[in-house]
């Protein structure tokens, strides 16, 4: 039995695609925190796929797929931004539009130019299949990213919570607009190996919609969403040897799970700590004297 | 005009629109209660202002009422009847806050109003000829016929408000809901509008306003409810709209002016205070009632 | 270049077979968008689109025709989503995020484990042109449900969009509606998902209601301006990939997304260009 679960653990590749899938979750897991709250899931999703030509075309020229990806990610987020301000279809649907555009841009350039890489490895990941080089990028990515978050958290935290503030004491709110859509390409570009453009938006909102219902305190929520993606993804790569595949599939399935726990289980938060609360607070007020200030107030 | 409110017959009206709230408690599903023990009746010929602080559950009555929220304990009922079958009886019409709308939707003015006249066609909701006339009539009641094929966002504040007020006398509803009507109107749109109230009133509705607009509801308002998460005082508004209740209910959160006048020759005291939320004034007399308040744009509109 | 090069699509079968199916498909889908465009749903269809994948699977392995299972799926997707959003203090995009990702997750999984003759590629890009009789039969009954029912509920479910109070007032279900109406987007997505599949389902949801905003200010001119433009881009996004050798989906979007972009830029009331010349004819009245 032991000597099964061990197996993995036998092979090179598994042991990188366990250590790289680890990497990743944890910087996922702690910019899904911003995410979150900033209500920008729809913005995740939507990089993850608009990278999809970039990608295609660095291929395609023999370039590092993660510089085509970024450029690719930036370029969507400023067409984004161009027609947001110049129409007047709502901010959902400009996303909308323009991410699946990128997206037919690339299933159009690899169905026309066929190479060495497949659309569905973009769609779905295959991290047990990555190559050195990848590996190097996708580490370097989060390093990076890992370092700014750690440096300008408390920034990006104002900046997320209340942006005219962050502007009235002389943050740049611009540049860190600018900084969390970068971070937010560069995940994705990294996530993009590991689970797919289709599944990049969970780790990227997932294990901070779980943090949050299970803390008040941003640093707790960080640390906790940190903690959840490097564990889920180490996991969900573990056991996906066993699975035969589907990598993607099963880190955010583990996410989900826990996700679910937290929502009904959460100590303050949870459905069934509400239900309790809202039962006690009727109860409490109706005994309370407080219920009826005024005595008679029938047949007016 | 009558054979559009087939369902109602005159004469049995005042019985049937009653509006009672009985013991209602709301909580929402995060465990907060917004609501508990809210009691208070209210019967047609009436307008009753809602008053209240913001989060003091204003809104969450109302959705109640509108049956929205179905309530943790208690019931309303409206004639007697529960709110969902008042509604299908189309007793009910909502106006709604001036935010709430998406003012860049694809619909005109006519659309609006012949969406009060939904609970009446048929399944397809192709507009009969009544309805259509039913729909004008509304409007030119409301005077805003020449406005019919403009969409909803070309119109200004108050033509918009106006463009409600007529789709809920399309939808002949017999007690009337409107949740904060004066925020952003001009004066003109404001007396327009209080005019309209009254006459609804003199035609036996009943019309619930939600307002801020403190110093106003002495000029039309016959009833008040005062309510933080449970009603703190209802009644007329002469006996309701005191000095004390008010205080109870806001607190510290509006500006409090006293004026004295010691040097008045007889002695007697003339002291009155002004309780104001920087909307218009409300004025008490020494003995903490309601001095005789000014009665806002209606004089100089008729005029004009 | 000769007329009989031009015509040569036409003269196959199966290429005119993708060209009905297209726009029947993408008709429907523009009809559906105008309302999403107007809620601010667009990451409605987005979501239901990819959630409808375990579902897939799972028809596949109890062997039911793969839309029953694609579409109770979507309403599991559609329906969890709110009641999770109801009941918890996330924001609905998160918990929309979270949902969808969820069961596509599980869907890829579950797909792992059975050996099937459905292609994973077909579902998520679709593939017109090689489409089967069973699956364009369940595709036209999926679309002509969805047109019919709309067509009669079209009224009370804009109403329901405009102004959900007024919609209870006048004593309408409000909960029956926004039901049927998620209902009815999951039966479009399966329907579409066998021509263009899940990810380019998505631009379909939302980009010809974006056209018809832009153009029009009624909802039923908006609505034709729509299922018209849909319909175009079917056809001609069909045909080019004919000639190109591309991906036909890919293909329609694309043409979606130019008529989209003129419409931005030279619609008669709402486009760029005549927003600039208006403003430019302000600026110069006022220095008169």
């Amino acid at each position: 039995m032991i000597e099964l679960l061990l197996t993995p653990l036998h092979y090179e590749y598994m042991i990188k695609a366990i250590v790289v899938s680890g990497v990743i979750g944890g910087v996922c897991g702690l910019l899904s925190c911003f995410v979150t709250l900033k209500g920008w899931s729809l913005m995740g999703d939507a990089l993850s796929h608009a990278i999809v030509p970039g990608v295609a075309v660095a291929y395609l020229v023999g370039l590092p797929f993660a510089l085509g990806a970024f450029a690719s990610g930036l370029l969507a987020a400023v067409v984004m931004g161009v027609v947001k301000s110049k129409t007047r279809i709502r901010e959902d649907a400009v996303i909308g539009i323009v991410f699946t555009t990128f997206f037919a841009a690339g299933v159009l350039m690899i169905s026309l130019f066929p190479s060495n890489i497949s659309l569905k490895t973009i769609v779905l990941g295959n991290i047990l299949g990555i190559a050195d080089s990848d590996i190097i990028q996708m580490l370097a990515i989060s390093a990076v990213a890992l370092l700014v978050l750690v440096l300008k958290w408390k920034d990006l935290l104002l900046f997320a919570f209340d942006p005219n503030q962050a502007q009235s004491i002389g943050l740049n709110t611009t540049r860190l607009n600018l900084m969390l859509l970068i971070l937010l390409a560069a995940t994705a570009v990294a996530a993009l190996q590991a689970v797919g453009a289709v599944l990049v938006i969970a780790m990227l909102v997932t294990p901070g919609a779980t943090a949050y219902q299970l803390t008040d305190r941003f640093g707790r929520m960080m640390l906790l969403a940190c903690g959840m993606g490097i564990v889920t993804s180490m996991l969900g790569a573990y056991i996906s040897y066993f699975l035969n595949g589907s990598t993607g599939g099963c880190i955010v399935c583990l996410q989900t799970l826990v996700f679910l726990m937290a929502f009904f289980f959460a100590p303050k938060y949870g459905i069934v700590a509400a239900r309790r609360k809202a039962r006690r607070t009727t109860d409490a007020l109706l005994i309370s004297g407080d219920a009826h200030p005024v005595p008679a107030l029938r047949g007016l | 005009m009558s054979h559009g409110s087939t369902k109602l017959n005159k004469n049995d009206i005042s019985s049937e629109i009653d509006l009672h709230v009985n013991e209602v408690t709301v909580a929402y599903n995060n465990g907060h209660v917004a609501l508990f023990d809210t009691t208070f009746d209210l019967g047609a010929g009436t307008i009753c202002a809602l008053v209240g602080v913001n989060g003091s559950g204003k809104s969450t009555l109302f959705k109640t009422i509108m049956g929205f929220l179905t309530p943790t304990r208690g019931s309303v009922t409206i004639g007697g009847k529960p709110v969902q079958v008042a509604q299908k009886q189309n007793m009910v019409a909502y106006i709604p806050q001036a935010e709430d709308v998406d003012w860049a939707f694809p619909v005109s003015v006519m659309d609006v109003v012949l969406m009060g006249r939904y609970g009446y066609m048929n399944f397809l909701r192709i507009p009969r000829a009544t309805d259509l006339e039913i729909a004008i009539e509304s409007l030119r009641r409301v005077n805003m016929l020449d406005y019919k094929e403009r969409q909803i966002g070309e119109l200004s504040g108050g033509q918009k408000k106006r463009v409600f007020l007529a789709r809920a006398l399309a939808q002949r509803g017999r007690i009337v809901l409107l949740d904060e009507p004066f925020s952003g109107v001009d004066v003109q749109t404001e007396a327009a509008i209080i005019e309209l109230l009254r006459e609804l009133r003199a035609d036996e509705h009943l019309i619930l306003v939600s307002t801020h607009d403190l110093g106003l509801v002495p000029s039309f308002c016959d009833q008040v409810v005062i309510i933080n998460r449970t009603v703190l005082a209802a009644g007329p508004t002469h006996d309701t709209f005191t000095q004390e209740n008010l205080a109870r209910a806001f607190g510290g959160t509006l500006r409090d002016l006293r004026i004295d006048h010691t040097d008045a020759p007889d002695g007697t005291s003339n002291e009155f205070r002004v309780l104001s939320d920087d909307e218009e004034p409300l004025i008490f007399g020494h003995d903490g009632r309601l001095v005789d308040h000014w009665h806002p744009g209606i004089d100089e509109e008729e005029s004009k | 270049m000769n007329l009989s090069y031009l015509i040569e699509p036409f003269q196959y079968r199966f290429m005119v077979e993708a060209m009905l199916m297209a726009a029947l498909v993408g008709g429907t889908c523009a009809v559906l968008s105008c309302y999403l465009v107007l809620k601010g749903w667009s990451l409605m269809g987005d979501a239901v689109s990819h959630a409808v994948l375990p579902g897939i699977v799972l028809a596949y392995i109890v062997g039911a025709p793969l839309a029953v299972g694609a579409f109770l799926a979507g309403l599991l997707c559609a329906s969890g989503t709110g009641w999770i959003t109801n009941h918890s203090r996330l924001k609905g995009d998160a918990v929309m995020g979270v949902v969808f990702t969820g069961l596509f997750a599980l869907g890829l999984v579950m797909f792992t484990k059975v050996t099937t003759d459905v292609h994973l590629n077909h579902i998520l890009f679709g593939s017109l042109l090689g489409i089967e009789r069973s699956d364009m039969l369940q595709a036209v009954i999926a679309a002509t449900l969805t047109l019919v029912i709309l067509a009669v509920v079209r009224k009370d479910i804009l109403l329901y969009l405009f102004d959900a109070n007024q919609a209870r007032a006048v004593g309408l279900n409000t909960t029956f509606l926004h039901y049927l109406f998620l209902a009815l987007l999951s039966l479009t997505i399966v329907a579409a998902l066998q021509a263009v599949g899940i990810i380019l389902t998505v631009a379909m949801l939302i980009v010809p209601g974006c056209i018809g905003l832009l153009l029009s200010d009624r909802f039923g001119r908006m609505t034709a301006i729509a299922s018209g433009a849909a319909i175009f881009s079917a056809i001609a996004g069909t045909y080019l990939s004919y000639f190109l050798n591309g991906e036909t989906g890919a293909c329609i979007v694309l043409t979606q997304a130019i008529i989209l972009t003129l419409a931005a830029l030279f619609g008669p009331k709402y486009g760029i260009l005549f927003r600039a010349r208006a403003a430019r004819r302000a600026a110069a009245g006022r220095e008169q």
